[in-house]
């Protein structure tokens, strides 16, 4: 492949006779001056004139910075990602900055020098559940990961988010793993149930479905776990972590549930494809809901011990159960998807949440 | 710092929580950005209810109230009874910052004794976004304690 090589170029250059197209003939916006926000210049201050058209089909498949003069002949990257409905959310630009402000540091922010000795049967239970979440929470980065090079950069804005998750999910990767290792414990079991579910999201044949199964369904779960935990949390070591953690998933919550609500005010017809990905999804999730390595440690740290989450039973995980069923069905309403009725969850997962009977048989 | 002055609840003592939250501009900067209203609702014995205000605009944190939902337009409304607000205060006030169990977030995820109550999914989502920001905020109500550098 040739690269173009002008070495007729290297010549004038060194004589001093510049070419200077790029100073005197570039057809950009010109002139623009971008005013900083109270919180410094932000993405929203710089979507501005033309810089802040986000083209519905992105019209070249090239890495040039959207607005930019693009030479004729840039080579195609191949994006297969190219319409703006299939990654934008209109809160994107807002959640980005938020992303990048709400950092924190698993190894300095932590206060891993107040871990208590705890109950052997507790740190067995947070190490187990610090096990899965370690576990999943990768699958957050990866699956961005796997999608990123393929989206159009006119899109940038939502590739930068995107970005911000998988360095999110690093760190919860850490944080969890660093738990399990630092109070005498150590790593529990990992479940095939837990993997078919992250198989089902590294797998998906579109964004769009990816983005439904772990934005929407997968985070929604776990952002519910993470606030139980920091509930529950036995020191200020875990109340810590649970919460900086929920902070950062509900971000990417936020813009799962703006994404499917902007996919579907730009082509409602997608909604029975939505709907088919999150039937399978459901499915997994009640399987989940039946797995031993989540539900017992979420209730032995509810109940304080294994012989009063036993005497509990269900009852030890209900407010988990609730909240994750009625913050998934809220999310949906607001994105404009009605579950209520044919959610694919057995009836012992949806009892006594509202609205959420008359689901389909599983 | 000394124990809060104000009587609770009343728009002095949001005032007086938010100037002592905000004393550290350094510790506030690396919570931080957030954008959110936060409706903070004390029901009385008699039945009514007083609703105070707490706005994240970006870096800054300012009180309003007593408001009206209407006039204030909360992302989220977290409620409760006035005895379960003066045992969530008084728990900071006497120990420093809050445990999980009087935290907003323990004190609130069965929906009893506080509910956080929203229009739609994204203002309690909001809630979940800027859990350490509020949650610092209500910790500076502690006495002696300072409000943790990095209270997430």
């Amino acid at each position: 492949m040739s690269l173009g090589l002008d070495l007729s170029y290297l010549e004038r250059s060194a004589r001093g006779e510049f070419d200077l197209g790029w100073l005197r003939d570039t057809d950009t916006e010109w002139g623009v001056r971008a005013v900083p926000s109270k919180t410094g210049l932000t993405m929203r201050d710089i979507s501005i004139g033309s810089y802040g058209v986000i083209p519905e089909h992105a019209p070249l498949r090239t890495m040039a910075p959207r607005g930019s003069d693009v030479a004729l002949d840039v080579p195609d990257m191949g994006y297969t990602v190219n319409d703006k409905c299939e990654v934008w959310s209109d809160n994107v630009l807002d959640l980005y900055e938020e992303a990048v402000s709400r950092q924190w540091s698993a190894t300095r922010d932590i206060p891993w020098g107040d871990l208590a000795p705890l109950d052997p049967d507790v740190e067995h239970a947070m190490c187990q559940l610090a096990t899965v979440l370690s576990e999943v929470e990768m699958v957050a980065a990866d699956f961005p990961a796997k999608w990123l090079w393929r989206i159009n950069h006119d899109f940038v804005e939502a590739k930068m988010f995107l970005c911000t998750q998988v360095m999110d999910e690093a760190r919860h990767t850490e944080v969890f793993r660093k738990r399990a290792l630092a109070n005498g414990g150590g790593l529990g079991k990992a479940t095939a149930v837990i993997e078919r579910f992250l198989q089902l999201i590294l797998d998906a044949e579109s964004y769009d479905e990816g983005s439904a199964l772990m934005h929407l369904l997968g985070e929604g779960i776990v952002l519910s776990l993470f606030r139980a935990g920091a509930a529950l949390a036995p020191s200020p070591v875990e109340q810590q972590i649970f919460r900086l953690c929920m902070q950062d998933e509900a971000r990417h919550v936020a813009y799962g549930t703006m994404h499917l609500r902007y996919r579907l005010e730009q082509d409602p017809s997608m909604a029975a494809d939505f709907h088919d990905y999150l039937d399978k999804g459901e499915e997994m999730i009640a399987m989940i809901f039946s797995t031993p390595e989540i539900v017992e440690p979420t209730a032995i740290l509810a109940a304080g011990s294994v012989e009063a989450a036993c005497e509990l039973g269900a009852a030890a995980g209900d407010v988990l159960r609730l909240q994750i069923v009625g913050d998934y069905l809220k999310r949906c309403d607001h994105a404009g998807l009605d579950r209520r009725g044919r959610l694919h969850l057995p009836d012992a997962i949806i009892e006594g949440v509202p609205g959420a009977k008359s689901a389909v048989a599983v | 710092m000394g124990a809060m002055v104000a009587p609770f609840p009343s728009g002095p003592w949001f005032d007086e929580l938010v100037a002592r939250a905000t004393a550290d501009t350094a510790a506030l900067e690396r919570l931080g950005i957030a954008e959110f209203r936060f409706g903070m609702e004390v029901l009385l014995p008699d039945g009514t209810g007083q609703l105070f205000g707490l706005v994240l605009d970006g870096y800054d944190i300012s009180a309003e109230g007593p408001v009206t939902e209407a006039a204030f337009g909360p992302d989220v409304v977290f409620s409760g009874p006035l005895d379960a607000w003066t045992e969530m205060v008084g728990w900071i006030e006497a120990n420093g910052p809050a445990d999980s169990a009087h935290s907003l977030n323990g004190l609130s995820i069965a929906g009893i004794p506080f509910e956080v109550r929203s229009s739609d999914a994204m203002g309690s989502d909001k809630f979940y976004r800027f859990m350490g920001t509020l949650q610092a905020v209500f910790d500076a109500a502690a006495a002696a304690v300072p409000v943790p550098a990095r209270a997430g």
